[in-house]
């Protein structure tokens, strides 16, 4: 929307002049989506994951469609930009948003939320998921998710995040239910803040995004017990999936990642959904996004349209028992 | 906060002569403080149902901030009482300032806080600027075109050049809707 | 010697000189607006450097992150107008200077104490990198607790002529700071159910308003003034003062360099603690605050040490030390590499070019820098009745910028009014700051000890870089309150 601005408002005051009579403009948009740019939000600051992400996305997709404006709402989690894309209003039509685990976290940290996250919002679809990693220090005396749990049920042992309510920390909290251990959280402020700690043997585990440990787990300064999906990952071939790796101790149902995908206003328009659906497989399909992938140990999402909207829903539910069992739900 | 430590900036002013300012400005810092100790800081700052230890309680941070500067008001005060400081002259500028002068700043302010995203970021620019230049007397009209070219040059120049979404304006948006 | 000339081919290509120029002074630029800060600016262009080489796209980022460093002194010392938080400190006796029409003296003094400490940052990373960054690794939650304990005690020596009103603006800072979703239980903390305030109040908007907006109501509640050329035709920065501020300089950069080696603690703190040691071992100790170059120097020295310090532990150990190196990370990640041991060993060639390609930056520095200040203090000619609107119009857009939110320019207005009251009542503005920024730090790294140490008040002394934080924590405390009583009593016999 910003592009073109002047161009834009001049347009407005000359069609302005012509619209009085002729009020079939707002017709006219069913039939040839898009007849505008399409304005990606990013609800957190330019430069993190999510924005780089998001990025690279929407450079792709403009190839696709039409130019894609990459715009950064960042505040309160992701949940004010969230907000404004529930209130929907004119652009809402050509306004897309990448919803991420905040999204469903943040339903259950942020008090009042005035939008429904499932509801109020059209489900396009999962673009890319990173696995976390169940990480120990290269010199921790566990060697096994089995082992870490009975000691873990001994003695109070702590982990550390990014920050509260991030995946990392969700994934934490997850595992201290689903296990019945005594863990302590320790949260930092962004993972530069929290990996020294965990590197230096301060904190005992964490759940930590696959790119952020990678590089520790081959120089074998981290160890890895388990990574977070159900099946093991391409990056992290000898690592077993939390599922199995936790048997016997609770975790048989064990999923997490930290997944992105975009979502937008519910009355977005139909034949926008399908174009775009359609342009986001051509560009997953691409060799440029699978040459993207890898650079962030990520892999492609899977879920689509209403699948993506059933996915969101159980996440919602996961993380609300989990937020309420951690006394963080508002 | 800031209202009551705006009232107080007029106070000091017309009390110089029998009180001395650091003692109002420590009576008035100690007066927030305990409001906020023992008012605020019960009613906005919740404590979590499980806490491992005193030390880690929101409250923790807040409190000491507040008692420090409690303590500090009151050393203020009695230290004000004790050895008045040193009467300065008020600059002569500061005298006699049309009270128009003033308004138009504060009017310059409202705009850019009430209707940014109503006017636009060149809207309320261009407004602001000319409520401004107008509160210094200035006379020349080219002065005036500078008032209309600079918010817009530096706008388009975010936009596109800095890629920040400056907004443009919902009241223009809407009008065109007409 | 093969893998030199190696280097030198990835190195010596037009694209990067041309990306180290560019980066440099869309650095400057960008650093030097009000509110648009390098931070902003790396974020920024990180899109456009996808297509770019590695080595390219690096050095662009980096270019733009030193080149912010300096750039925000600028504004500083013209208009009071901080444009990175680092020089807010700079400011102190920058603008003081530039007010006594040697603008043109503090401005050269700012670059060429940012270039000397940006080569001692580089030389530091090339060559210690590896040592420097076990020393990082070494700071868990207690060892930078002590540091901000240090780090709250320059307080002090910011508070200008009254230290009980600094602790009381500090006090305020620490409370505005705690504002938002609490960190370890995520409970709401003085946002009075306000969403604009859960994420914490922006940095942005409250260094803007507290230094700059008060300029601003300063000029229109005071009668229109003459107005005095700030002069940039002064007189330029002598070698026999450079000479003499080299010490400054030399202590500032390794401060820099500290700090910047260790995760998380920042080029602002780092910028004020080189004042407040600058000003402790001064012989012109009283004209700190008022217009003293080596306040200028200190402070800048302290604040580009960082930059190349930054990027230790991101090369060595790939732990981005703040928001700036973090997206740089992502920039790496994007292009397929990933900082840490391992690019030691595979991309050796790539690392040593982008040393290269560091140093030439500080270089670029000195010219970009040059023709900055030329261009930069021709705003000190216009008049302050066209200048001031101007300014808050910038003020205002790049408070904006930083969330795209309206509320934040009410928050920088309201701010602008505490800076306005500060003045008016002799309170110091610096300290407020400094106990916003610390103050979360500092309550941060004490839970997480706590959290750590399941309450075991032990882990407090555990290792010798604790007890060497505890010594240097309580020796600032006594200078400070000696310091304190020889000046009341000066001030009772005078």
């Amino acid at each position: 929307m910003m592009k073109l601005m002047k161009s834009r408002v001049k347009t407005k005051i000359l069609c302005s002049l012509a619209a009085v009579s002729l009020s079939l403009g707002g017709l006219a948009q069913a039939d040839e989506w898009p007849e505008d740019n399409i304005r990606l939000v990013v609800p957190y600051s330019a430069g993190g994951t999510t924005d780089l992400l998001s990025r690279k996305v929407a450079d792709l997709l403009q190839k696709e469609l039409t130019t894609v404006v990459v715009e950064n709402r960042p505040g309160a989690g992701s949940t004010v930009a969230t907000g404004q894309l529930a209130r929907g209003g004119r652009g809402s039509d050509h306004m897309l948003l990448m919803a991420s685990p905040g999204h469903t976290i943040g339903a259950s940290l942020y008090p009042n939320l005035r939008y429904d996250p499932v509801a109020d919002f059209a489900f396009v679809r999962n673009v890319i998921n990173i696995p976390n990693v169940m990480v120990v220090p290269g010199d921790s005396p566990y060697n096994t998710v089995a082992e870490f749990v009975e000691a873990a049920r001994e003695q109070e042992l702590s982990f550390s995040s990014p920050g509260i309510g991030s995946s990392v920390h969700m994934s934490g909290e997850l595992f201290k239910n689903l296990t019945q251990t005594k863990l302590v959280h320790v949260p930092f402020r962004g993972s530069g803040e929290a990996l020294p700690a965990l590197l230096s043997g301060d904190v005992d585990v964490a759940f930590e995004n696959m790119p952020t440990v990678y590089p520790h787990i081959q120089s074998g300064k981290l160890k890895a017990l388990a990574v977070t999906t159900p099946t093991a990952s391409e990056f992290l071939p000898d690592v077993p999936p939390m599922q199995e790796a936790g048997k016997g101790y609770g975790l048989e149902t064990y999923e997490t990642s930290a997944w992105f995908g975009l979502i937008a206003h519910k009355s977005f328009p139909e034949e926008g959904m399908v174009k775009l659906q359609a342009a986001l497989d051509k560009v997953m399909a691409g060799e440029d996004f699978q040459k993207f992938l890898p650079q962030f140990g990520a892999e492609a999402g899977t879920v689509v349209g209403d699948d993506f909207r059933d996915f969101v829903q159980s996440e919602l539910k996961k993380w609300s028992d989990v937020a309420e069992k951690a006394n963080l739900k508002r | 906060m800031e209202k009551s430590e705006l009232q107080f900036g007029a106070a000091s002013e017309s009390h110089c002569g029998r009180c001395n300012p650091n003692s109002i400005l420590g009576g008035i810092f100690s007066v927030l403080a305990a409001g906020f100790l023992f008012y605020v800081v019960p009613t906005h700052i919740e404590i979590p149902a499980h806490m491992q230890h005193p030390l880690l309680s929101p409250r923790f941070l807040p409190q000491l901030a507040g008692w420090l500067v409690l303590a500090l008001s009151i050393l203020l005060m009695i230290d004000g009482l004790v050895k008045p400081p040193k009467r300065t002259e008020t600059d002569e500028f500061r005298r006699g300032v049309p009270i128009v002068r003033q308004l138009l700043m504060v009017a310059a302010g409202v705009v850019y806080v009430l209707f940014f995203e109503q006017l636009g970021a060149i809207g309320s620019g261009v407004l602001a600027c000319v409520l401004l230049f107008l509160a210094s007397g200035l006379r020349n009209l080219w002065v005036y075109a500078l008032a209309i070219v600079f918010p817009a040059v530096v706008t388009l120049l975010f936009i596109y050049v800095l890629n920040v979404p400056l907004p443009p304006g919902t009241l223009w948006e809407s009008l065109s809707l007409i | 010697m093969e893998n030199f000339s190696e280097v030198l081919t990835l190195f010596l290509s037009v694209d990067n000189f041309f990306a180290i120029a560019v980066g440099v002074l869309v650095g400057v630029v960008v650093g030097a607006i009000p509110g648009l800060t390098a931070t902003m600016a790396v974020a920024l262009a990180l899109p456009f450097t996808f297509s770019m080489e590695p080595v390219t796209a690096i050095l662009l980022l980096v270019g733009i992150y030193k080149g912010g460093m300096y750039g925000g002194s600028i504004t500083a010392i013209l208009i009071r107008t901080p444009g990175s938080p680092a020089s807010a400190c700079t400011l102190l006796d920058g603008y003081p200077m530039a007010q006594q029409g040697k603008a043109k003296k503090a401005l050269k003094t700012a670059l060429y104490s940012s270039v000397v400490a940006d080569m001692i940052s580089n030389i530091a990373l090339i060559f210690f990198a590896s040592y420097l960054a076990k020393i990082a690794l070494n700071f868990g939650p207690p060892e930078y607790f002590w540091l901000i304990c240090f780090s709250l005690t320059i307080i002090v020596s910011v508070s200008g002529s009254s230290v009980v009103k600094g602790l009381i603006a500090a006090g305020l800072g620490i409370i505005v700071s705690t504002i938002g979703l609490d960190a370890v239980y995520g409970t709401q903390r003085l946002t009075f159910d306000n969403y604009n305030l859960m994420d914490r109040v922006s940095f942005i908007p409250l260094l803007i308003g507290l230094f700059a907006i008060p300029e601003v109501i300063e000029f229109y509640t005071s009668r229109v003034a003459p107005h005095i050329r700030t002069a940039v035709s002064g007189a330029s920065l002598t070698w026999q003062e450079f000479k003499g501020l080299l010490k400054t300089i030399v202590r500032g950069s390794l401060i820099g360099v500290i700090i910047g080696a260790i995760p998380g603690t920042g080029a602002t703190s780092a910028a004020f603690i080189s004042y407040s040691e600058a000003k402790r071992t001064s012989s012109r100790k009283a004209n700190f605050g008022k217009g003293e170059i080596e306040g200028v120097a200190a402070a800048e020295s302290g604040n580009n040490g960082v930059a190349g310090a930054t990027l230790i532990p991101l090369l060595s150990l790939g732990i981005p030390g703040d928001v700036i190196t973090a997206i740089i990370l992502g920039a790496f990640m994007i292009h397929g590499l990933t900082p840490g041991p391992v690019l030691f060993q595979e991309n050796l060639t790539l690392v040593y070019a982008l040393f290269c390609g560091i140093m030439v930056s500080s270089f670029v520095l000195v010219f970009v820098g040059n023709a900055a200040i030329r261009y930069f203090s021709l705003i000190a000619d216009i008049p302050k009745t066209i200048l001031l609107p101007i300014v808050l119009m910038f003020c205002i857009y790049g408070a904006y910028a930083v969330n795209n939110s309206t509320f934040d320019i009410g928050l920088m207005l309201a701010f602008g009014v505490l800076g306005f009251v500060f003045n008016r009542t002799g309170i110091a503005a610096a300290p407020f700051l400094i106990g916003f920024i610390l103050g979360p730090m500092f309550e941060d790294n004490l839970r997480r000890t706590m959290l750590i140490s399941k309450g075991d008040l032990s882990i407090f002394f555990r290792g010798p870089i604790t007890w060497v934080f505890v010594l240097f924590t309580a020796a600032s405390l006594i200078f400070a309150i000696r310091r304190y009583w020889v000046a009341r009593k000066e001030d009772a016999l005078g």
